[in-house]
């Protein structure tokens, strides 16, 4: 735990020593103004609600995404990297705590997002269902910091990690149905959104702010929680596989 | 065989509870056999940094590699580190192999590379410090006085709380020994410490170094510069292509070439200088102020050259020996701006 918990202090400093990364804190609302105008323009202002929270979910990814590549380019230029794997410390346990604490600007976000969606452009947010909105938002967290930690893994064996990480948004955001009903996507498409876990997250999220019962409240968190200790597994064996073939190759030190 | 705790062969001087990690008083703190690493490339045949090195470092030595760029001395710290995986051979740290034990090694040891990199630039020398300590499996308690005690002794305190990217270079390079004794290690990396740093700053660092070295620290001192290798070095080694082509104190490595490089006279005048020059076996002849130096390829040269000098009346001669800086140079090969 202590580990993490220095990763966790570690990238709060950064966030004072980086104001930059929280650029997503100010983009989030503009998006969020974007899709509301869109529901307006076309007569269907009952989905005001829903759609002005779709930037904390874009926030979220962004921040977990672009936080695991920037964790290990970062390392990398500043050469920490071979540092942090001569240290006893587990280095996977330091970049989950890092990553960790980016989710706390996911719950920032939130906030700014809702607070936004509520006051400025006067969507219907409220929160219906207390339990179903608290259990789901937590697992997601859980799920996005373990799904950052995966990608993080991945992002060791790239020379420019950051490219790669901005790159790699949309194909979530598409998948996840934060931006268009999974149901409008190809049918043989439609499959994948299930391994997805943010799919399950905004079903979750639209759910409790909705009237009426939400469906399968259950199912939709066991399987976040699922996807989540999945991507976690995931994300510690790849980077102990992947610290093993650099260490093999040569390559952790190169810039 | 005796087995002792890590207490009772540290001078701890931060008085924390020592790791439980056990290895034996007789273990060599360092023990490299047949080391190869090499290092693939796409198409082409592999670079080969270590061709079967072979080394053993005491416990409480400080033992310095010295050779030129691309000799493999990164490359060997590196795989003691854990940073890098040798291709064949064995490696031990306090009897830990590097491989199989690497998370046994890295309670043991600190690195310390040189240059500007491998440290949070925009965080405080405080703030490093207390990070690394937590990697280290520092507990919290601890750690705080630890950071105090290193910033202090390091000469960091007045600036602890700036920006490590307003530091100077010797005050990284200060900082990243404070970070690799944060963890207490027994067993101390420092690969060119003192690179780029100004004369003042390189002696105070040496001072640093032989101070830990009182504290019966195990150090490997990969380095470029003579003066810090013979001052602070109980035995040397030489790295050439990969391997150890010698060790030795620094005090005896003159014997390693040639017990007498060379004569020193009384400033001889031209004629003489020129007649020394024609000597079979005289390599360079060097008139500087009083002094003439006549440097020789082997001691078989030196009769005939005695004889010369007796003939033209020379009775007063000092004998020079081949100072560390020499015998690098004979045993390394001059190789120029080769890299």
């Amino acid at each position: 735990m202590g580990t993490v918990r220095a990763g966790f202090v570690l990238q709060m400093r950064f966030y004072r020593r980086y104001p930059d990364l929280l650029v997503p804190l100010l983009t989030a609302p503009l998006y969020g103004g974007i899709f509301a105008m869109i529901m307006r323009y076309n007569g269907r202002t009952d989905l005001v609600g829903a759609v002005s929270l779709t930037p904390f979910y874009m926030s979220l990814w962004w921040f977990a995404l672009f936080s695991g590549g920037w964790i290990i380019q970062t390392d990398r230029w500043e050469g920490t990297l071979e540092y942090l794997v001569s240290a006893p410390a587990d280095f996977a346990a330091v970049v989950f705590g890092r990553v960790g604490a980016t989710m706390l600007s996911g719950v920032a976000a939130f906030a700014e997002t809702w607070l936004f969606a509520r006051y400025v452009l006067r969507g219907d947010v409220a929160v219906r269902h207390w339990g179903v909105f608290a259990g789901s938002f937590a697992l997601t967290l859980f799920a996005m910091a373990a799904t950052a930690l995966l990608m993080a893994a991945t992002f060791v064996l790239a020379r420019n990690a950051v490219t790669f990480s901005n790159s790699a948004s949309f194909p979530f955001y598409v998948l996840s149905g934060i931006l268009v009903p999974i149901a409008l996507l190809p049918g043989w498409l439609q499959p994948l959104s299930e391994a997805v876990f943010l799919s399950w997250s905004a079903d979750l999220l639209r759910a409790s702010i909705a009237t009426g019962p939400v469906p399968h409240p259950v199912r939709g968190m066991v399987m976040i929680a699922l996807l989540g200790t999945c991507a976690l597994a995931a994300g510690y064996t790849v980077l102990r596989r992947i610290l093993g073939q650099v260490r093999r190759t040569g390559e952790l030190g190169l810039r | 065989m005796t087995v002792v705790t890590r207490d009772a062969v540290t001078l701890a001087p931060f008085g924390v509870p020592e790791p439980e990690l056990q290895y034996s008083a007789g273990t060599p703190a360092i023990a490299a056999v047949d080391l190869v690493r090499e290092y693939p490339r796409k198409r082409k045949d592999p670079v080969r940094a270590l061709q079967g090195l072979s080394l053993t470092v005491a416990q409480g030595e400080v033992h310095g590699l010295l050779g030129p760029n691309g000799a493999g001395k990164t490359t060997l710290v590196k795989i003691l580190s854990t940073i890098l995986l040798p291709t064949s051979g064995q490696a031990t740290v306090c009897g830990h192999d590097v491989v199989r034990h690497g998370r046994d090694v890295r309670e043991l040891i600190g690195v310390v590379m040189g240059g500007d990199r491998g440290l949070y630039t925009r965080l405080t020398g405080r703030q490093n410090l207390e990070f690394w300590g937590a990697l280290q499996k520092v507990p919290r308690k601890v750690l705080r006085s630890r950071t105090e005690h290193l910033l202090e002794r390091l000469g960091l305190a007045a600036k602890a709380d700036a920006r490590v990217e307003t530091y100077s270079r010797g005050m990284k390079q200060r900082l990243h020994l404070a970070r690799g004794l944060i963890g207490d290690a027994r067993v101390l990396f420092l690969d060119e410490p003192t690179m780029g740093m100004d004369p003042v700053a390189a002696r105070e660092f040496r001072k640093l170094i032989g101070e830990l070295r009182d504290e019966q620290r195990t150090i490997l001192l990969a380095t470029h510069d003579m003066t810090e290798a013979e001052s602070l070095c109980d035995r040397v080694s030489f790295v050439r292509d990969g391997t150890v082509v010698a060790t030795r104190s620094p005090h005896a490595v003159a014997g390693l070439v040639s017990a007498v490089q060379g004569l020193e006279l009384d400033s001889a005048d031209a004629a003489l200088a020129a007649t020394l020059a024609e000597v079979p076996g005289v390599t360079s002849v060097t008139t500087d102020g009083a002094t003439t130096r006549i440097l020789v390829r082997s001691q078989d040269d030196f009769p005939r050259l005695l004889h010369l000098l007796a003939d033209h009346g020379v009775t007063s001669l000092r004998t020079l020996r081949p100072s560390l800086e020499d015998v690098y140079v004979r045993l390394i090969g001059d190789r120029g701006l080769e890299v």
